[in-house]
């Protein structure tokens, strides 16, 4: 395998793994948001 | 899984982009090579921007009062950046690894910082993303696959160098450059302190030689030998000198000691142009008698 395909491949890795995780966290609704636990924002009523 | 592959088909939209940007770094990074640190200055920038929507969710998360949200978001970026420094000073230790002649064997820093980036991914996915624990942890192995890929792993043998004695003499060439360094670096310290414009860029110039000679001798340690005298006595004398007028000419500054300030520094640029040609020189002549070994042998060979 040239240096250039190693490195060409690597980088798509990089893209699909820490790229998309990263905007995945960004675009996912936080689950903390939806359904807000009782330890955080107190007893209600 | 809609969003799942707009996201995909986004990233590999921006591959082009990356590529484009990439060698347009390294046209810059070429330009500045020759006047600058010799390793690439934008070594492993992709990694310092590629997590950066976590940062953005992190803030985001702390804008709606998430708790929860900051927390998994903050630690997910640590990570990531503690991993992208790892992976840039392993990058460094690299280059300067292969510049040297002689090295010790780096810590390994781009394998950690694989590590630590493969770490943050499967945290990011399970934590943030909301992937279940096994596809993190997919996600992690294959972002160290890709660290492995595109930055390789870390030199695991030493540059070893044995004089003509046959002695192994690496540590005490190591301990010779890096006593140099450190003395050259005491230097630009009293620069700093030094406010006269013309001794300071007298001073920039003595350094600038200084490192030539030092990257002359990394790349062929046999010059040590030759270059002894400069770095036990014309270099350490050069950084005595300095910070002693560094710390003196602020509170007594006389135009006499400015005046042999000056003719000292004056000496020390000669005798380090001297100390460069030297060097020079028998480069040329250790070439000179390679190239008379080798017509006499072609010569007894009767090719010429």
């Amino acid at each position: 395998m040239s240096d250039f395909v190693r490195k060409f491949i690597g980088v798509l890795l990089i893209l699909a793994t820490v790229g998309v995780v990263s905007c995945q966290a960004l675009a996912a609704p936080e689950p903390a948001a939806l359904a807000t636990p009782s330890v955080l924002s107190g007893p209600r009523g | 899984m809609t969003r799942f592959l707009w996201l995909t088909g986004a990233a590999l939209l921006a591959i082009p982009l990356v590529l484009l940007l990439r060698r347009r770094l390294a046209i810059v990074a070429e330009r500045y090579k020759h006047i600058s640190r010799p390793s690439n200055p934008f070594g492993g920038l992709l990694m310092f921007l590629l997590p950066l929507p976590v940062l953005l969710a992190a803030i985001g998360s702390l804008l709606y009062g998430d708790l929860a949200g900051l927390f998994n978001h903050s630690v997910g970026y640590s990570l990531f950046l503690g991993g992208a420094l790892l992976l840039r000073r392993g990058l460094r230790s690299e280059a300067d690894y292969s510049r040297r002649q002689v090295a010790k064997m780096p810590w390994p820093f781009k394998t950690l910082g694989g590590g630590l980036i493969a770490l943050a991914t499967a945290a990011v996915a399970w934590t943030s993303a909301g992937h279940s624990p096994l596809m993190s942890v997919v996600y992690g192995l294959l972002a160290f696959l890709g660290c492995y890929l595109t930055y390789g792993l870390d030199p695991r043998i030493a540059k070893r160098f044995t004089d003509r004695d046959g002695i192994d003499s690496t540590d005490r060439v190591l301990e010779a450059l890096a006593q140099a360094e450190s003395s050259i670096a005491a230097i630009e310290q009293s620069i700093r302190n030094i406010h006269n414009a013309e001794i300071n860029s007298r001073l920039r110039r003595i350094v600038g030689q200084a490192r030539q000679i030092l990257t002359m001798l990394e790349e062929d340690p046999r010059d040590l030998r030759r270059a002894r005298k400069f770095l036990n006595v014309y270099l350490d004398g050069a950084k005595q000198v300095t910070e002693g007028y560094a710390k003196t000419h602020g509170r007594l500054n006389t135009p006499e000691l400015e005046n042999n300030f000056r003719q000292v520094l004056a000496t020390i640029e000669e005798v380090f142009g001297e100390q460069r040609q030297k060097l020079l020189e028998a480069d040329l002549t250790d070439l000179d008698v390679q190239i008379e070994v080798l017509t006499t042998q072609l010569k007894r060979e009767g090719v010429v």
